[in-house]
């Protein structure tokens, strides 16, 4: 038993200490946007391609230069669609990479795989994308959790998928620390505060106060329709390469300061721990170590935010604040314009757009190059100019989590 | 009309456990090594890999670990039914258990609240393992 303990404490010694050795030493140096929201007539392929295309130019690449493509899970095609594959993306981009990935079932492996192919010297550059024409397909969360047909036997009775899991912990929240719509109402509210800055979020011109919050049917008790992020259109993509690399590109580039994963993996319906810790508890030592900074020095987060609950819990795992206290901790706008430690800063998936982790991630990217407009953090939304940005990435229904502190150069 | 819900689709893994709901039975697999209740089923323990497994049936006690209400119809076999509660029971024996919590308001059911079984046949084939208040 001692021995067997000892080895354990080596081993994640040894890996802790490796890691700091990669601090800094990846970049990410180039975003792709493309239209987003209610985009129609688009296939889901069309948007992978415009995004990557545009991270390409926008890091002042070749497309030659490319030899990683991995792209996140596919959902099924609506209507006519091709079924995504990296192969079927890598030919109409006209690349041939060494190395093509792509994560099934949510889990957010991506960049830290990317950062191996990288340090291993497998690849140079790493294309990271994401697209889906979810909105104007009218893909429903039931399409989105199960291609359409109940999984498994929860059908019977009347389960259907994502957001009645989510809900599932956060009433375990809810009875074991005391958490509530009035604590989501905040997170909702904040951001879509963010969204009216942000001109290409699909709710930037609509508003959202606490009684609309409060007034809002519920979909699935205890989540309101707000509590639950809309589906959109559109696609996101960003390049990693080594920061030696970055140097000579178009933009100043973005280090990856400390990056953690890990995965409970555990379903939500056998979880014994629904309440947390998630994910984001162990990812977070991990890549705080990697990065050898606190909580103290995050200047602003990008937490992913399929429901407002993710947001709370995720930064609660992070030690933000302690079970329970998240109500006080969010109220007055303190992730708001303004406050003092923002968070989801283009609106977030509950009120920008979903590209599954891409939103957040390279919303902290764009932040930390300076290149967002109305709501560039600093003095233009009276908030501390950005120089460390925590941004997290959750798969599954807290199965998997990927934390990245990102640093501005 | 027949029955327009979804039904169980049984495997290898679980055709025993569906085949002891249509007798009123929840059976789960324990493992005959560390005693280890499990489910869903599979052909080793996760605690200790053993893959010597018996069959017991459960006492069909437990808790409300969690639930929900689902106040909109993902699928149209259920739009009659919204409100209608899904939830986790954490059964005695250790398993936790998807389930609908019946014979009561949604407004009753707190986390922690001790529920037993209460079968609800729907088709020849299956009958479905629900929980009421105790």
């Amino acid at each position: 038993m001692g021995v067997a303990c000892l080895s354990n404490y080596l081993i994640s010694y040894g890996l802790f200490m490796n890691s700091k050795q990669l601090r800094d030493k990846y970049s990410i140096v180039g975003v792709g946007y493309t239209p987003q929201g209610n985009v129609p007539n688009l296939t889901a392929v069309s948007f992978y391609l415009e995004a990557c295309v545009n991270a390409i130019l926008d890091a002042g690449l070749k497309k030659e230069d490319i030899d990683g493509l991995m792209v996140y899970r596919h959902f099924e095609p609506l209507a006519n669609d091709t079924e995504i594959t990296p192969y079927l993306i890598a030919q109409h981009l006209g690349i041939r990479p060494s190395i093509v990935g792509q994560e099934a079932n949510c889990a957010r492996g991506h960049l830290i795989n990317a950062l191996g192919l990288l340090e291993a010297g497998f690849c140079n550059y790493v294309l990271i994308a994401y697209g889906d024409n979810a909105f104007s397909g009218r893909r429903t969360f039931l399409k989105e959790a199960t291609h359409g047909e109940p999984e498994g036997d929860n059908g019977a009775f009347g389960e259907f998928g994502l957001v009645a899991n989510y809900a599932l912990a956060a009433r375990r929240g809810m009875h074991i620390f005391g958490t509530g719509p009035n604590t989501w109402r905040e997170i909702a509210v904040s951001q879509r505060k963010w969204a009216n800055l942000n001109p290409i979020a699909m709710m930037s011109k609509k508003g959202l106060s606490y009684e609309e919050y409060d007034n809002a049917k519920w979909l699935v008790e205890p989540f309101r329709i707000y509590d639950a992020c809309p589906i959109s259109d559109g696609g996101r993509a960003y390049i990693v390469t080594s920061t030696e690399r970055a140097r000579d590109l178009k933009q100043k580039p973005v280090y990856i300061m400390g990056i953690g994963e890990y995965n409970p993996s555990v379903d939500v319906h056998q979880s014994d721990f629904m309440e947390g810790p998630t994910g984001a508890k162990e990812a977070g030592k991990i890549a705080f170590t990697m990065a050898d900074i606190s909580i103290d020095d995050i200047d602003a987060c990008q937490i992913y935010d399929c429901f407002t609950y993710t947001v709370e819990v995720t930064l609660q795992d992070y030690g933000f604040f302690k079970p329970g206290e998240g109500y006080d901790w969010f109220k007055d706008g303190r992730t708001a314009p303004g406050g003092d430690l923002p968070v989801n800063t283009s609106g977030g998936l509950l009120s920008e757009a979903y590209f599954m982790g891409l939103t957040p991630l390279t919303e902290g990217v764009m932040q930390l190059m300076s290149r967002c407009g109305d709501r560039q953090l600093g003095p233009k939304t009276d908030t501390k100019k950005p120089q460390i940005i925590l941004c997290s990435d959750n798969g599954g229904v807290f199965q998997s989590n990927s934390t990245v502190i990102l640093r501005s150069s | 009309m027949g029955y327009d819900k979804p039904v169980p689709k049984p495997n290898s893994d679980t055709r025993v456990f569906w085949a002891g709901c249509k007798d009123h039975e929840l059976r789960f697999q324990k493992c005959k090594e560390c005693g280890h209740v499990r489910w869903p089923p599979s052909v080793v323990c996760p605690k200790c890999y053993s893959s010597e497994t018996e069959w017991i049936v459960s006492k069909g006690k437990g808790r409300v670990y969690s639930f929900v209400v689902y106040h909109v119809a993902f699928h149209p076999a259920f739009r009659d039914e919204v409100p209608y509660v899904t939830a986790i029971v954490e059964l005695q024996e250790g398993p936790h258990l998807l389930t609908n919590i019946v014979g009561c308001k949604a407004s009753e059911i707190k986390c922690d609240m001790p529920v037993e079984v209460i079968w609800e046949d729907i088709t020849e084939e299956f009958s479905l393992p629900k929980f009421k208040p105790t």
